[in-house]
C-alpha cells in the first residue's frame, strides 16, 4: 500500500515535472495531456496512479490524438475548450460552456432557433454540437471519415431518432451502397443547424414545403406533382387530405418506385385514402374504386399475383397506369370525350387492337346500377336470385326425402 | 366386392370415361376459378400460392375449360350419332312422366302417396342435373370464350356483354358447384353411396328402388333388337360433324392472336 502510494505521487511529480518543462504552458503543445490520453494503456496506467477505476468503454473514450494537419480544428490546444485541465486531478466541469460559439458563432445562432434549441431558451441544447459533429474528431464534410460526409450522417441523427428506416430506404441505400454521396441524407431534406420539426410551418418536411424539399433533386417531378389535383390543392388550398411525396413514398423508407414491390403495392395505396368514406364524400369521389378495380380483370390479377410473386414485375395495369401518378389529373376536369379518347391510348398502350367499343369492357370503376350498364346489373340480380332460389329448393327436397325415407325405414 | 350381392351393369365404358373428364376438369375448374372470383380472400391467395402463380392458375383454368368445351362438342356428336345413326332413343330428355314422378316421390315422402315412382332408366333427378349440367357447360363454355378474347368480341359487340358474361360466368360456377354439393351429393353419395358411374356396376337392391321399371323391362330381357343403319344417317353425321370441327377451328382462327392478352411486356419503368 505504501509503495503504491509512493509510486503515485512520483508519477504525478513525474507530470508536474512536464508540464513545467514545456515551458511555454499547455496551449501551444498537447504533449503532456497526450502523455496520459495518447493511448489505452496511458489512460490505465494513470488511472491506477490515482486509484480510479475504469470501465474499459471509459478508457477507450479518454484516448486522444492529436488532430491531422490540415484538420479544421488543427491548432486547437486541449486547454482551449478544457480550460481547467491543467489541473491534476482533473476538476468535474472540464469543459468550458459553449467552447464551440467561440469561432462558430452565425451557426450557434442558427442551431438556438432550431428545435435543436433548449427549450428552456438556455445554453443547454436538445442536441449539443458534439452529438452531430463529434467533440474530438471534428473532420471538414468533404473527408469522408468525418462525421458530417453523407454516409456517417445518418449513423449521427440515429443515434436519437429511430427512423433506421432510412438505411434500405431509396436515399440510404444510394448513399451506403450505391456510394452517392449525393443521394439525400438526413440534412439534405431536414436541413442541419435550422432544422425544424416538421409540425413547424418554416419546416422544409412541412407539408406545404415537401414538394420543394423533394424538389431540390427530383425537380420536374415536384412541379408535375404541384400541378397535379393533388399537388394543386395543396398549394392554393393549404388541403390537409391530399397526399405529398411522402404519403406515397414514405419519408425515410422510401422504396424504389421501380421495384415491383412498389407497383404491386400501389392500388391498396391509392385504395388507403380512396376507400376512405368520411375522407371522400368531402369531395364528392366514389370509394368503390379500389374494390371495382380488384373484382375487374386487372385487379384480380394485381391482387393474386401480388399473393404469389410479391417481387416479379407485373404486366397488368395499376391505377397509376391509368390516371396518372405525379401529374394525376381529376377526371371531371378533361370532359367526357377526351377522357374517352385517353383512356383508349391507355387500353392501347397493352391490347394495340382495341378499339372504342373495348372501352365498355370497363365499368369506369362505377358499379353496374340499372341506369349504369344495366345489362351486368341484371344479369347480377337473376344469379342473386336462381342460385340461392336453385340451392334452395335442392335443400328443402333433400331434407323431405330424408325425413320420408326415414319414416317409412321405421313404419316397414 | 361381397360375390352374393348381384349387380346390375349399368353404364358402359364410354359413361366411364365420360364422367372421369368431366369430373376431373370441374373440380379443377372450380379450384383454379373460385380465386379469381374471390381475389382478396385469404384461401385464394393460398390456392395460387399452392397452384404455382395466377399465371399457371389460368393456364389451368383455360386448360381444363377447353377439354370441357370438347367434351360439350363431343357429347352432341355423340348424341347425334346414337340417336340419328343408331336410332336409339334419348333416355335422359325429360317427359312429363318426370314431373309426374316427382310429385308421386314428393307426396310418397309426406306420406300422401303408397308407393314410390317406378323410373325408368333415368329418374327425374339424374335428368335434372343431366339438363343442369349440360345447360351450366354451354353457359360456362360460352361466357368463358368471351371472357378469354375480350378485345377480339368488343368489335362485335358493346364490350358491356364481355362484363355481364364475367358476372354470368361467376353466378353460373357458383350454382354449378353448390348444386354438386348438394344435390349430386346427396343422390350419390348419401341416399345411396352409388358407384355405378366408376365400376359400371350397381346392386341389384338399389336398382331395384331407384330403376324398377329399367330393372323389369331388364329382366323380361325387352331389349329392343339393334336397328339397320342406313347410309344417309351415317352421311348427315358426317357432315354435322365436319361442319362442328370446320366452325370450331374457324373460331380458333377469328380469336387467335387477337390482342386479347398483351402483345407487348409493357411495364412501365421495367423496360
Amino acid at each position: 500500500m505504501e509503495s503504491k502510494r509512493r509510486t503515485s505521487v512520483a508519477y504525478l511529480l513525474a507530470v508536474a515535472a512536464a508540464i513545467l518543462l514545456c515551458g511555454h504552458g499547455l496551449a501551444a503543445d498537447d504533449s503532456a495531456c497526450l502523455e496520459c490520453h495518447g493511448s489505452k494503456g496511458q489512460i490505465t496506467d494513470a488511472a491506477g496512479a490515482m486509484d480510479l477505476k475504469l470501465t474499459p468503454e471509459r478508457i477507450e473514450q479518454l484516448v486522444r490524438h492529436a488532430p491531422e494537419a490540415g484538420a479544421p480544428h488543427a491548432g486547437i490546444a486541449c486547454l482551449d475548450c478544457h480550460p481547467k485541465a491543467g489541473e491534476i486531478p482533473h476538476p468535474a466541469g472540464m469543459l468550458k460552456e459553449s467552447p464551440c460559439v467561440t469561432c462558430h458563432e452565425d451557426e450557434l445562432k442558427q442551431v438556438n432557433k432550431s428545435t435543436h434549441r433548449d427549450p428552456k431558451g438556455g445554453s443547454d441544447l436538445r442536441a449539443p454540437c458534439w452529438a452531430c459533429h463529434r467533440a474530438h474528431d471534428v473532420r471538414a464534410v468533404k473527408d469522408p471519415r468525418s462525421a458530417m460526409s453523407p454516409f456517417n450522417i445518418a449513423s449521427r441523427c440515429l443515434n436519437c431518432h429511430e427512423k433506421r428506416e432510412y438505411l434500405v430506404g431509396v436515399h440510404g441505400h444510394g448513399v451506403q451502397l450505391g456510394g452517392l454521396d449525393f443521394a439525400a441524407t438526413c440534412v439534405s431534406c431536414h436541413g442541419g443547424h435550422d432544422i425544424l420539426a416538421p409540425s413547424e410551418a418554416g419546416s422544409r418536411v412541412a407539408r406545404r414545403n415537401i414538394s420543394f424539399t423533394c424538389g431540390k433533386c427530383h425537380g420536374r417531378v415536384a412541379e408535375a406533382y404541384r400541378k397535379s389535383v393533388h399537388g394543386a390543392a395543396l398549394t392554393e388550398q393549404d388541403n390537409a387530405d391530399v397526399p405529398t411525396c411522402v404519403d406515397c413514398h414514405e419519408a425515410h423508407g422510401t422504396l424504389d418506385p421501380l421495384l415491383p414491390r412498389f407497383r404491386l403495392g400501389s392500388p391498396e395505396m391509392c385504395g388507403h385514402c380512396h376507400s376512405n368514406k368520411t375522407m371522400m364524400v368531402k369531395y364528392k369521389i366514389s370509394t368503390a374504386v379500389y374494390d371495382t378495380y380488384v373484382a375487374d380483370f386487372h385487379g384480380t390479377t394485381a391482387e393474386l399475383f401480388r399473393a404469389a410473386s410479391p417481387n416479379q414485375p407485373l404486366n397488368k395495369a395499376v391505377c397509376y397506369d391509368c390516371h396518372g401518378y405525379h401529374d394525376v389529373e381529376s377526371v371531371r376536369t378533361a370532359g367526357d370525350a377526351l377522357i374517352k379518347e385517353r383512356l383508349l391510348a391507355k387500353c392501347q398502350v397493352c391490347h394495340p387492337n382495341t378499339t372504342v367499343s373495348f372501352l365498355t369492357a370497363w365499368t369506369g370503376h362505377y358499379e353496374p346500377s340499372p341506369s349504369k350498364y344495366p345489362l351486368i346489373y341484371w344479369v347480377k340480380v337473376f344469379y342473386r336470385l336462381v342460385i340461392p332460389g336453385t340451392i334452395g329448393f335442392f335443400l328443402v327436397y333433400i331434407a323431405v326425402d330424408v325425413w320420408g325415407r326415414r319414416r317409412h325405414r321405421r313404419s316397414s | 366386392m361381397n360375390p352374393r350381392v348381384d349387380t346390375i351393369r349399368r353404364f358402359t365404358a364410354r359413361h366411364i370415361v365420360n364422367h372421369w373428364v368431366m369430373l376431373i376438369a370441374f373440380t379443377g375448374l372450380v379450384i383454379t376459378g373460385m380465386p379469381q372470383k374471390f381475389p382478396g380472400e385469404a384461401w385464394a391467395k393460398g390456392i395460387v400460392l399452392i397452384v404455382g402463380g395466377v399465371e399457371r392458375v389460368r393456364f389451368v383454368h383455360h386448360l381444363l375449360g377447353t377439354i370441357m368445351a370438347l367434351q360439350l362438342v363431343w357429347h352432341v356428336l355423340e348424341g347425334v350419332w346414337l340417336h340419328l345413326v343408331k336410332r336409339l332413343g334419348m333416355p335422359m330428355v325429360p317427359r312429363l312422366a318426370d314431373v309426374k314422378d316427382f310429385m308421386q316421390q314428393i307426396k310418397f315422402n309426406i306420406g300422401m302417396e303408397k308407393h314410390p315412382p317406378r323410373m325408368d332408366r333415368y329418374g327425374f333427378a339424374e335428368k335434372l342435373e343431366y339438363l343442369a349440367l349440360v345447360w351450366g357447360t354451354a353457359a360456362m363454355v360460352l361466357t368463358g370464350l368471351l371472357l378469354l378474347y375480350p378485345v377480339r368480341w368488343s368489335s362485335l359487340f358493346p364490350g358491356e356483354v364481355i362484363l355481364a358474361a364475367k358476372a354470368a360466368h361467376g353466378g353460373e360456377a357458383i350454382l354449378a358447384f353448390l348444386s354438386i354439393l348438394t344435390w349430386h351429393v346427396y343422390f350419390v353419395h348419401i341416399r345411396h353411396w352409388n358407384t355405378a358411374i366408376f365400376n359400371g356396376k350397381l346392386d341389384a337392391e338399389a336398382y331395384a328402388e331407384e330403376h324398377p321399371a329399367e330393372l323389369a323391362r331388364l329382366r323380361r330381357g325387352e331389349e329392343a333388337a339393334p336397328r339397320a343403319i342406313e347410309t344417309w344417317r351415317i352421311a348427315v353425321f358426317l357432315v354435322v360433324t365436319a361442319a362442328t370441327i370446320a366452325g370450331v377451328a374457324a373460331l380458333y382462327w377469328w380469336v387467335r392472336d387477337s390482342g386479347a392478352t398483351l402483345l407487348t411486356i409493357n411495364v412501365p419503368g421495367m423496360s
